[in-house]
C-alpha cells in the first residue's frame, strides 16, 4: 500500500524547491533546483525526478507551495495552500529547532529577519527595493571571478588581511570589488571583504533596532556559503545554527502547513498527481490594452487552456481563471 | 464657455480637492481632474521630469501632462507651509518652477504661494491672488472660499468619523472582504499622496480590506489630539506631514483597538527617512505592537508588496490566536 506523505514547494527568484514529508514531519526526499529563469521548467523537472524516485510508494495527500512563485506552483501543480514565505520559514525552522529565537534567511532576492517569540512569530522584516547582498548578487560575483559558487566561501576563509567593501549597494560593491582587485588585493581578501560587507548592511538595515537572541537559525541557500557564516557570528558573537536542511525551509514549511490544512479541514488534496504536472504548460505574456494601465498580464495554459491569468490590476483577467477552474 | 481650471490628481489633491473644487466653481469655472493614476501616468511622469525627484512628484509630473493641453489654466500652487511655524516638503514649495521649466506648451499655471508659517491669515491674501487669475470681484471671491470652506469641512468631517479620503472622491466604496477571521484595525502612517492613490501603494488599501481590516490613518485623528501628543517632544518636527505622522502614530499607541501598525514610505523621500525612524523608535520602545515599514518606488511587480501584507496579517493573527490559547488553558 501506498503511504500518505505531503509536498512542499517553494518557488524562488534562484532556486525552486521541492520537499516530501512522511506523516512523521521528517523529511524523506528533497530536491534544490535552479530556477534559471523558468520555474515552470524547473517545477516540471522537480516533479518528474520525484516521480520517479518516490512516486510508486507514496500518495501526495496534500501540496503547499510558497515563494515569489508561489501562485504559479499552485496552478500548476494543485496546491491545498498558498502561503507566503516569512510563515513557512519561521514554522520550519521551529520545527527543527524548536527554541529558535532569531531566524536569518537569505535566499535569492529577499533576504529576512524573523523574530520569534513564545514560539510565534513576533516581529519580522524585509530588504527594502533593493536586492544587494542576496544570493543572486553573490552568484552574479562568483561567475564574474570564475570561481564555483560552493567554493566562494571557502576562498573567504583563507584571507588573511581585511578589506573594506561597499556594501550598501550591489553596484557600489561590484565597483569596489574591481578597485580593489586592480590595486593587487587577493581574491580571497576581496571575497572575505564582500562576505563582511553584505553582513554589515544585513545587519544595519534588517537587524536595526531588533534584538538577535539565541537560539539563531542562519537558512536559504546563502547559509551553505561558509564565509557570510563565519562573518556574522563575528560581527553577532553568537552562535550561529545552520539546520540540516537550511536550503530547502521553505519548501518544508510549506508541505507542513499542507498537511495541518489537511488535516485540520479533513479534505481531498486539489493535487493533480504526479502524471498531470507533466501536462505541456505554457506562461504567455499579454500587455492588455483595456485602459491605460496596460497590465503585462500572464496568461497560464495547460494542453491550449488557460488555467490562470495575472497580473491584472483590475481583475478582469482573474476573475476568467476563476470560471474556469471551478469548472474543471 | 467657462474657463477650465486644471487640477493634477496627485500630492495634495487628496487632502484638499474638495475646497479647491468648490472654490473654483464658485467662481464660474470648470474644474478639470486628471485621470486615475495609471503605468501611463507614471511613464510619462518619469519621462518629463528629473530622475532625482521621488516618486510622487514623477506621479505628479504624469497628471500634469495629462490634462495641460484641454484647460485654461492648471492649479499648482506654491505651497511653503500650511501650519505654523511648519514647512511641507521643499519639493512643493519649488514644484510651479520644476514644472514650468522642465514641461513645454504650459497654460499658465496658477502658482499662488501659500505660506501660513506666520500666521493663518495669511490663507486669505493667497485666496484673494488665486482669485484674482479669474475674477476683478473681491466679494466673489471672498464668498467663493466661504463656501469652499464648507466642503472642506464636511469632507473632513467624514473622514474624522473614519472615512477614507479616497472614499469620498473616488467613490468606490464596494471592497468584498474574504476573510472570515475577526476583523483588524490597522494603523497606515504615511503621505496621504501615497495612501490614497491606488496605483502608488499597489493596492495596498484594498488588499488589506481583503483580508479582513479596517484601515485607520493620522488624517482621522483630530487635530488636538496630534497636537497634544506631539508637543511632549523635546523639539518641534521641522515638517507639518512630520508632526501629525507622530502625534498619530502616539495617539495609536494609546489606543487600546489598534491591532498593527504599517508606515508606508516613499523610497528617496527625505521626510519619511526621518520620521519613519523616529515613530519606529518611540513604537519599539512603548509598546510591543506589530509594526512594518513598507517601502514605495517604482517597481510594478506586486509579490513583494503582497509578501509583506501576507505575513504582516499573518502575524497578528498568530499572535492572537496564541494568546486566546494560553488565556483558555491558564
Amino acid at each position: 500500500m501506498k503511504t500518505s506523505h505531503y509536498l512542499g514547494i517553494d518557488v524562488g527568484s534562484v532556486s525552486t524547491n521541492l520537499v516530501v514529508i512522511n506523516e512523521k514531519d521528517e523529511i524523506v526526499d528533497k530536491l534544490y533546483l535552479r530556477t534559471s529563469g523558468q520555474p515552470i521548467n524547473a517545477l516540471r523537472n522537480g516533479m518528474k525526478t520525484l516521480y520517479q524516485r518516490l512516486g510508486k510508494d507514496i500518495k501526495i495527500e496534500g501540496v503547499g507551495t510558497t515563494g515569489s512563485g508561489r501562485q504559479l506552483a499552485s496552478v500548476i501543480i494543485g496546491s491545498d495552500i498558498v502561503k507566503n514565505e516569512i510563515t513557512t520559514h519561521a514554522i520550519a525552522s521551529q520545527k527543527l529547532v524548536p527554541e529558535v529565537r532569531t531566524i536569518l534567511e537569505i535566499g535569492g532576492q529577499d533576504s529576512k529577519i524573523i523574530i520569534l517569540k513564545n514560539g510565534i512569530i513576533y516581529d519580522f522584516a524585509m530588504n527594502t527595493v533593493c536586492a544587494a547582498g542576496t544570493g543572486s548578487f553573490l552568484d552574479r560575483q562568483a561567475a564574474r571571478l570564475e570561481i564555483p559558487i560552493e567554493d566562494f566561501g571557502s576562498f573567504a576563509l583563507r584571507s588573511t588581511a581585511p578589506v573594506r567593501i561597499a556594501g550598501r549597494c550591489a553596484v557600489f560593491a561590484e565597483s569596489d570589488m574591481i578597485h580593489k582587485q586592480q590595486t593587487g588585493h587577493s581574491i580571497e581578501d576581496i571575497i572575505n571583504g564582500l562576505c563582511e560587507a553584505l553582513v554589515r548592511n544585513y545587519l544595519n538595515n534588517l537587524a536595526k533596532g531588533k534584538d538577535i537572541e539565541e537560539p539563531i537559525v542562519f537558512q536559504g541557500g546563502v547559509a551553505a556559503n561558509v564565509g557570510i557564516v563565519a562573518a556574522f557570528e563575528r560581527a553577532i558573537g553568537k552562535k550561529i545554527i545552520i539546520p540540516q536542511y537550511y536550503d530547502v525551509m521553505g519548501a518544508y514549511g510549506a508541505a507542513l502547513i499542507a498537511k495541518e490544512e489537511v488535516i485540520k479541514n479533513g479534505k481531498n488534496t486539489n493535487f493533480f498527481g504526479f502524471e498531470n504536472t507533466q501536462n505541456d504548460f505554457k506562461a504567455k505574456s499579454i500587455e492588455c490594452n483595456g485602459c491605460s494601465n496596460m497590465c503585462e498580464v500572464i496568461e497560464i495554459a495547460s494542453n491550449d487552456v488557460v488555467v490562470a491569468c495575472w497580473g491584472d490590476r483590475c481583475g478582469k483577467w482573474s476573475a476568467v481563471k476563476r470560471e474556469n477552474q471551478s469548472v474543471s | 464657455m467657462d474657463v477650465k481650471v486644471g487640477i493634477p490628481r496627485a500630492l495634495f489633491y487628496y487632502q484638499y480637492y474638495p475646497l479647491w473644487k468648490t472654490f473654483f466653481e464658485e467662481l464660474n469655472t470648470e474644474v478639470v481632474l486628471s485621470d486615475y493614476t495609471t503605468s501611463k501616468t507614471l511613464d510619462e511622469g518619469t519621462k518629463s521630469c528629473v530622475a532625482e525627484a521621488c516618486l510622487p512628484v514623477k506621479i505628479f509630473y504624469g497628471h500634469v501632462m495629462n490634462i495641460k493641453d484641454r484647460v485654461d489654466y492648471l492649479f499648482i500652487p506654491r505651497f511653503t507651509s500650511i501650519s505654523k511655524k511648519e514647512y511641507v516638503c521643499p519639493k512643493f514649495g519649488g514644484l510651479p518652477d520644476m514644472i514650468r521649466n522642465t514641461i513645454k506648451d504650459l497654460p499658465p499655471l496658477i502658482d499662488t504661494e501659500i505660506n501660513l508659517r506666520k500666521s493663518g491669515k495669511n490663507a486669505m491674501k493667497a485666496i484673494m491672488e488665486i482669485g484674482g487669475f479669474l475674477t476683478k470681484d473681491q466679494r466673489k471671491i471672498k464668498n467663493a472660499y466661504k463656501k469652499a470652506l464648507e466642503s472642506y469641512r464636511e469632507f473632513d468631517e467624514k473622514i474624522k468619523q473614519g472615512v477614507l479620503p479616497s472614499d469620498i472622491l473616488d467613490r468606490k466604496l464596494n471592497v468584498i472582504r474574504k476573510s472570515s477571521e475577526p476583523e483588524l484595525n490597522i494603523a497606515v502612517i504615511g503621505h496621504g499622496y501615497n495612501l490614497y492613490d491606488n496605483y502608488i501603494n499597489m493596492d495596498m488599501i484594498d488588499k488589506l480590506r481583503k483580508k479582513g481590516t479596517k484601515i485607520i490613518t493620522i488624517d482621522m485623528v483630530e487635530e488636538e489630539v496630534i497636537r497634544k501628543n506631539v508637543s511632549v517632544l523635546p523639539k518641534r518636527i521641522f515638517w507639518n506631514f512630520g508632526s501629525r505622522a507622530i502625534g498619530g502614530s502616539m495617539h495609536f499607541l494609546e489606543r487600546e483597538d489598534i491591532d498593527g501598525i504599517i508606515y508606508l514610505m516613499s523610497f528617496g523621500c527625505g521626510v519619511d527617512s526621518f520620521i519613519c525612524d523616529l515613530i519606529e523608535r518611540r513604537i519599539r520602545r512603548t509598546k510591543d505592537i506589530p509594526f512594518i515599514i513598507l517601502t514605495l518606488d517604482e517597481h510594478s511587480g506586486q509579490a513583494g508588496m503582497d509578501t509583506r501584507l501576507d505575513a504582516f496579517i499573518d502575524m497578528i493573527r498568530w499572535r492572537y490566536r496564541n494568546d486566546n490559547n494560553i488565556s483558555a488553558h491558564g
